[in-house]
């Protein structure tokens, strides 16, 4: 609980008026009288203006779900203003936080409008925004009231959704909705090609022009309307490197969590089912679904991830009904445990795609350095099993945003048509 | 090497210097004579001290100890109206930039508002001047001291009064 307090000019500003004058008459020093004269108005005039009333005040957020680099705003709201003159609001720095005012102090006058603070997550995740502390000044800097702690508003921020755009076809698709073309023939309304009639095809798909040219009865055929299972994993197990936010360098966390976003936007906009499972501590897992529901709950389940330093690796990925789907394994890759599971989904008859989202991590400025040496050891072993990986069928691409996937599905997509043997 | 802490915007700066200027300032104008060296160290302890923290009590150290010294000077010249001219430039210049800390810039429409509050406190004192160079208290009669007496206490009593604060 606070209350109107004299300002420490208020109690100078008196010191010297009262002081002044009575050492100037009691001790007939009439310099003193003439340099306290004009703090007696300053001292007058602030004493008068102590406003009476109890303020209540709070503080509210614009939006409580952002992306990383949108802004909102904090605003202030006070039950009662009279009597008060100025309002000073400092807002308590924040991880990966940007404020306007770049230091999160703003103040002015009553009659100008209560000031507000923006605030810009610059990292997805959980963010604590709005802790501040909020005071006001009567007239003429007399009172204060506060200043005043208030309450943190909590912010989830998601992932930014690095622009991402495929033209390629998603490899076995399955289901019956969506814009990918099936490699499956069935009673869609893509035409897919002429021949010669057979038994069992449907009268209504003869086509009469060219039997009558040929002679011989012809039918249409068409390619099912599926859509695709795509599946995100994402490592969540280590976060390597340092984050700089939106605007600075990446982790591979930020990368494979933007790329698990971006990719799931894509898929989802364009019609196909997507699902998330995230291999970490507290791993999760979202089931197919599309539309932009499913999209805003992978993106927070995203957004809620966070790394332990005691998790570890699982020895196979739980995909439930993953054969016949895309799985993309986002991951660094630096776990054995996860390229094993991953070679043995591909095994299983998925089309698995591992994109790298190690980044190009900066080496430090000694070679012979521990640490230096330890990371180059850690990074021919993951060559290693990356190599490993490809050799077994399952293509390994680094993240590089727009297009990263295309040739890969291509290729994917053309194999997919190829019969092949699957080991159960 | 920039001094400046970060988040401190340069009118702040420049503020801050002038709160530790102006009593320095009110000091030097009593060249030649020399003020006592304790006195003049003091001043500048303080003043550098409510620069430093503008809603520090140092400020009101360095005004009193400036005010005492011209007061007990007891010349009543020119160079006293110039020496209150300073103190309340200073007194306003501590009040703007107490409205928060060193990172909150300097609101224009604030220290506008309070240059013109300055000047307005600034009337008293030429008037006041005036009378105490114009006037002989020898002629003035014994009531007057002692309703001055009286009302000096009286507004001791009601600013503290008013200073306390109400109960929760």
């Amino acid at each position: 609980m606070s209350s109107w307090r004299p300002t420490p000019s208020l109690v100078r500003a008196s010191l010297l008026a009262l002081g002044g004058l009575a050492a100037g008459v009691v001790l007939g020093l009439e310099a003193l009288a003439v340099l306290a004269a004009p703090f007696v108005v300053i001292a007058g005039a602030g004493l008068v203006g102590r406003p009476r009333q109890a303020i209540g005040m709070n503080t509210r957020i614009d939006h409580h779900r952002l992306h990383e680099g949108q802004g909102t705003t904090s605003r202030l709201e006070v039950d009662d203003l009279t009597g008060v003159e100025h309002v000073t609001r400092v807002a308590a720095p924040a991880a990966h936080v940007a404020c306007r005012p770049t230091y999160g102090a703003v103040g002015s006058l009553v009659s100008e409008g209560l000031p507000t603070i923006g605030f810009s997550p610059r990292r997805w995740g959980r963010r604590s925004i709005g802790a501040e502390r909020v005071a006001l000044t009567s007239s003429w800097a007399g009172w204060r009231w506060g200043p005043v702690d208030m309450p943190e508003h909590g912010l989830s921020v998601l992932p930014q959704t690095a622009p991402y755009d495929s033209r390629a076809e998603v490899p076995q698709p399955d289901g019956l909705v969506g814009r990918h073309r099936s490699r499956r023939l069935g009673g869609g309304t893509e035409f897919e090609g002429i021949r010669h009639f057979a038994t069992g095809d449907r009268l209504k798909r003869i086509t009469w022009p060219v039997s009558l040219r040929t002679g011989e009865l012809h039918v249409i055929t068409t390619r099912a309307e599926q859509d695709a299972g795509v599946w995100l994993v994402v490592d969540g197990l280590r976060d390597i490197g340092v984050s700089g936010g939106v605007d600075g360098a990446a982790s591979s966390l930020d990368l494979t969590v933007r790329a698990a976003a971006a990719l799931a936007e894509h898929h989802v906009r364009t019609g196909d089912r997507v699902g998330l499972l995230v291999v970490a501590g507290d791993g999760a897992r979202v089931r197919l679904g599309s539309g932009p529901r499913h999209l805003q709950k992978i993106q927070g389940t995203l957004a809620r991830l966070r790394t332990e330093a005691r998790s570890v690796p699982p020895e196979r990925l739980d995909l439930g009904a993953g054969a016949g789907s895309v799985v993309y394994v986002l991951s660094p890759m630096l776990f054995t445990p996860l390229v094993t599971a991953t070679a043995s989904l591909q095994r299983s008859g998925a089309s698995v795609v591992v994109i790298d989202t190690l980044g190009e991590q900066e080496e430090g400025p000694d070679r012979l350095a521990l640490a230096s040496l330890a990371a180059r050891m850690q990074k021919i072993e993951r060559d290693d099993r990356l190599r490993r990986l490809a050799a077994v069928g399952c293509p390994v691409v680094p993240w590089r945003g727009p297009g990263t996937l295309d040739t890969v599905l291509h290729q994917l997509a053309r194999r997919a048509r190829v019969p092949k043997v699957r080991a159960r | 090497m920039i001094l400046v802490p970060p988040g401190m915007s340069w009118p702040v700066v420049v503020l801050r210097g002038l709160l530790f200027a102006l009593p320095c300032a009110a000091m030097a104008l009593a060249l030649p004579e020399v003020p006592n060296g304790l006195v003049l160290l003091l001043v500048v302890v303080a003043a550098a001290l409510w620069a430093r923290s503008p809603d520090h009590v140092a400020g009101a150290v360095a005004l009193v100890l400036v005010v005492g010294w011209w007061g007990l000077r007891a010349v009543v010249d020119w160079r006293l109206v110039v020496v209150g001219v300073l103190l309340v430039v200073a007194h306003v210049t501590a009040t703007v930039l107490a409205h928060g800390p060193g990172t909150l810039p300097v609101d224009a429409r604030l220290a506008r508002l309070w240059v013109g509050r300055g000047l307005l406190a600034l009337v008293p004192m030429p008037v006041t001047y005036v009378a105490v160079r114009g006037l002989d208290p020898q002629l003035a009669p014994p009531w007057v001291w002692i309703v001055a007496g009286v009302a000096i206490v009286g507004l001791l009593v009601v600013t503290a009064r008013l200073t306390q604060p109400e109960p929760e």
